[in-house]
């Protein structure tokens, strides 16, 4: 799928920190304080709190205080944005993305496994996809290496606003990106999982013994220093359980064997990437493991050739009893401001309509590790929101307003994207 | 529904083979069929005891514990699990693109969820030599497993049982290249281990603080005892087993030419007496080779050798097993899961073999025990023998049969398999429509026989109001035909509480 992109397969690996000519935001003198009064605000917090007619304050970039319209005062000097016919939702999370960044660094084909690459440096500030993203009311994403090859390097964990890297990003190394079988399998003459899971399971061992070396030595410093190496060193934060490992996984007996070498032997915190075709029969293996995050998508249907029946990939994972499920659009696989219609597609074919909205907020920020800061309109959070005609999840409504970090970084009100 | 119900019940099995959290039933009784235990006399109506998956008894009259669970397999036949000796279904692929790669293991591939594995459930293979394909030269680790459960662990019967090595050229390739590549694997491992060896030798020394006090070559020696199997990278250590003679050789001789440099290899290598000969379909004219070496031999799935006369164009036709069986070789017969033909059962190539003059012991024993006993578990699989583990095949008639279907299986004495259960099968079969069919019909014809019924008592009625006045002897008939009436308006129910007896018993 994105391998279509992998047309520069040699181009260098390169720092771009261009920024597109004419794209600073039209916001950067907005006043910090901002106050919604809105129909319906769904907070997607632990109480799965939905408030009708309400007020969401928000102060220096955080949520300031959540509460009924009547008897919640609006202080001066906040801009009051008025919609009582419009939702405000938390800012849309997506935790499988690829077009963040200048596409043609997608992949660098070195090696099947490429530990010390990192997506941090082709992520390209205020680009037409990310602007395009914004419009769709996504505020966070999950910025990944293609799956090329068996491990193709660190993830990025951004916002989708800011002039330059710094501003934008959140946390890189964010994840590490592993591929294990599917696209991998066209590396140099064709290559089996026999192979891919011996190549895979010899590289991560490599990593968690220097891990360990490093371990041990500050446990006691006593010991001999570990050499410090470039390539291994951005592992640790995988075996601290820091990092989370994205895994491009589908089938029965990859998504099983992602569960087995990596979850259950190797400790690692994995999200099952796209989780597709009859890979939903694994959910009890999946369940086992209790910390596993399927991430759904691109393809939100499979057709069951046994038993001659299409197959709603969500539905089926929750049908199996998998709550911690989201859905993607591996953009730009599915453009990124589809996200909602990725939900409203899992919800065609049998999922539930709140728990797909869940799926597009707080369920991949707690994917991401990101639930404390991101995911819900809860006071103290990040102040990253989506105001919309109506159910996000529903095609027909549109995303009016995106607010990031407190920031308005799309109005349809001046010009609307779609 | 059917790849459902197949696969909840693989995930049940699988969940009871892993760690018995959900016991399944410790003991059970398969009671009065015939039991054919492959090593020892049959039993024409017995018994077999399966308790905490072991057979514990096996006879005539055997006494059932009363907890054990009773199934009655009368008029059924038993056997033991077959063993399909040889193959790389299961996996993604046969072999990958690497001529030398003894470091894999086919445990990373076997995919659980594989329709090859639910047929083989389906046709009594009750276990599976998952082994890489011919295509190689020294290929990876094998594994023995059976059908069920959801994961490798949990499937494994025995893992790292051989390793696949090939004296025939790999697809692309000619056979000097293939056996300059074999010595090579060999010659690298000696060097290989001589360097260990020393630098283990100095190592030592080291430790005891000395200094290196004899030649290399003396060192080397020396140092040989000291290598420890963690001292080995991955390249070399199970070839190192395999010198040793910890693991097997199953080696692909395609042709009849491929089998002198086989037996060779193994030899020079010190493995021969842990060598399995996998045979191409003319590799059997090198049989007095074979016969010297002594070692089992997997034939082809195909198993008439078939050569024409270049000039005068006359068919000659070889029958494979009985050359081997004749040679008194240790023989297992594979299928051949890719023909639409009959091949792709067992039974049918022990029937073949009985049809061209091997004893039907024979026959059997290359389905079920040889096989077992080449893969080193004839101590747990292979025949049904007090003391073996509960892999056992409920048959509805004679095994070499071609009428007879595969009723039941139990591996560990687990139930694994129900034909009745087989949505599957059934719907392959076109059964459960069939069934329906006759149902209905049955339901029908029923009604239709009430009504009449009804009608009649209608019509009685009135004739008892006209004859109000008659004998005793019309009361009898009257109470007759009540019988009559009750035992028809029972016969509806039947379909309803039946409805689809299996019907591939009807001939």
């Amino acid at each position: 799928m994105k391998d279509t992109r992998r047309v520069l397969r040699w181009f260098p690996l390169l720092a771009v920190f261009a920024i597109w000519p004419g794209s600073r935001p039209a916001v950067a003198d907005q006043p910090q304080h901002l106050a919604f009064r809105v129909g319906k605000v769904v907070t997607m917090d632990p109480q799965n709190r939905v408030l009708n007619n309400a007020v969401v304050l928000v102060r220096n970039g955080k949520i300031e205080k959540v509460g009924p319209a009547e008897g919640t005062s609006i202080p001066k000097r906040y801009e009051l944005i008025d919609r009582p016919d419009h939702w405000l939702v938390p800012g849309l999370v997506e935790a499988h993305n690829h077009s963040a960044g200048s596409g043609r660094d997608l992949h660098d084909y070195v090696y099947l496994t490429n530990p010390g690459l990192r997506t941090l440096e082709a992520l390209v500030p205020e680009s037409n996809d990310i602007k395009r993203a914004r419009a769709g009311g996504v505020t966070t994403v999950h910025m990944i290496p293609g799956s090329g090859n068996n491990l193709s390097g660190f993830g990025t964990l951004t916002k989708l606003a800011g002039d330059n890297v710094e501003q934008m990003l959140i946390q890189s190394p964010g994840s590490l990106k592993i591929s294990q079988a599917g696209n991998p399998e066209r590396y140099w003459y064709g290559v089996g999982r026999t192979f891919m899971y011996y190549n895979l399971r010899q590289t991560l061992q490599k990593a968690l013994a220097y891990h360990r070396q490093w371990e041990r030595y500050e446990k006691d410093p006593s010991a001999e220093k570990p050499q410090f190496d470039l390539f291994w060193h951005d592992f640790r934060g995988v075996f601290q359980r820091k990092v989370i490992a994205l895994i491009h996984t589908q089938w029965y007996q990859v998504v099983m064997s992602s569960v087995d070498m990596l979850a259950k032997k190797l400790k690692m915190r994995i999200v099952l990437g796209h989780s597709t075709f009859e890979a939903y029969q694994t959910a009890p293996l999946v369940l086992e493991q209790g910390d596993i995050y399927a991430s759904n998508g691109p393809r939100q249907i499979h057709f069951d050739r046994r038993q001659r029946k299409i197959m709603g990939n969500a539905a089926r994972w929750w049908q199996g009893g998998v709550r911690k499920l989201g859905v993607n659009t591996d953009a730009g696989v599915i453009p990124q401001e589809e996200l909602p219609y990725q939900a409203a597609m899992a919800c065609h074919f049998g999922w539930k309509p709140y728990e797909a909205l869940r799926g597009v907020t707080r369920v991949p920020a707690e994917t991401l590790m990101l639930e404390n800061r991101l995911g819900s309109i809860e006071v103290g959070k990040d102040a990253d929101l989506g105001l919309w005609t109506g159910d996000p999840i529903d095609p027909r409504s549109a995303c009016e307003l995106t607010v990031i970090d407190g920031r308005i970084v799309y109005d349809a009100g001046q010009q609307r994207e779609f | 529904m059917n790849a459902r119900r197949v696969s909840i019940a693989v995930v049940l099995l699988g969940l009871v083979v892993a760690d018995g959290r959900a016991a399944p039933p410790a003991k059970v009784a398969l009671q009065g069929g015939r039991i054919i235990p492959v090593e020892g006399e049959e039993i024409a109506q017995g018994t077999l005891l399966i308790e905490n998956g072991k057979i514990t008894a096996v006879g005539a009259q055997v006494e059932i514990p009363y907890d054990a669970m009773v199934v009655d397999v009368s008029g059924k036949v038993l056997l033991p699990g077959m063993i399909s000796p040889h193959t790389w279904r299961g996996l993604d692929r046969a072999n990958e693109n690497l001529p030398v790669a003894p470091y894999l293991d086919v445990y990373d591939a076997i995919d659980p969820s594989s329709l090859a594995f639910e047929d083989a459930l389906r046709d009594g293979v009750l276990a599976v030599h998952v082994i890489q394909g011919d295509s190689c030269v020294i290929g990876g680790l094998s594994r023995l497993v059976h059908p069920i459960g959801r994961t490798p662990d949990e499937m494994t019967i025995r893992p790292a049982i051989a390793l696949k090595l090939s004296t025939s050229p790999r697809s692309g390739f000619d056979r000097m290249s293939q056996m300059a590549a074999m010595r090579e694997a060999f010659f690298d491992l000696g060097v290989y281990l001589e360097d260990l060896a020393e630098t283990r030798y100095e190592a030592e020394l080291k430790k005891q603080e000395k200094q290196i006090d004899v030649p290399p070559e003396e060192a080397r020696k020396r140092g040989r005892e000291l290598i420890r199997d963690e001292d080995l990278d991955d390249k070399h250590a199970n070839l190192l087993r395999l010198i040793e003679k910890r693991l097997d050789a199953w080696i692909y001789c395609g042709a009849a030419t491929d089998v002198a440099p086989a037996i060779g290899t193994a030899r020079e290598n010190g493995f021969l007496e842990r060598s399995v000969f996998v045979l191409g379909v003319d590799a059997y004219r090198a049989v007095d080779e074979l016969k010297q070496a002594g070692r089992p031999v997997v034939l082809p799935p195909e198993l008439v050798h078939q050569e024409r006369d270049p000039i005068t164009g006359e068919l000659r036709e070889t029958f494979v097993p009985k050359v081997i069986h004749d040679a008194g070789l240790l023989f297992a017969l594979q299928p051949d899961p890719d023909a639409s033909l009959a091949e792709r059962y067992l039974t049918y190539q022990a029937a073949r073999c009985v049809r061209r003059g091997i004893p039907r012991e024979a026959a059997l024993q290359a389905i079920t025990l040889n096989p077992a006993k080449m893969l080193g578990v004839a101590d747990r699989l292979g025949s049904l023998q007090v003391g073996k583990a509960g892999y056992v095949v409920v048959l509805s008639g004679d095994p070499l049969d071609f009428n007879t279907w595969v009723e039941q299986a139990y591996i560990d004495g687990i139930l694994a398999y129900d034909r009745a259960k087989d949505v599957r099968l059934q719907e392959l079969l076109g059964l459960e429509e069939k069934a329906k069919k006759a149902a209905d019909a049955k339901t029908a014809k029923a009604e239709e026989a009430k009504k009449v019924e009804e009608e009649k008592k209608e019509g009685e009625k009135k004739e008892d109001e006209a004859k109000e006045d008659e004998g005793k002897e019309d009361e009898k008939e009257k109470d007759e035909g009540k019988e009559d009436e009750k035992k028809q308006e029972k016969q509806p129910e039947l379909p309803q509480d039946q409805p689809s007896p299996p019907d591939g018993e009807e001939p």
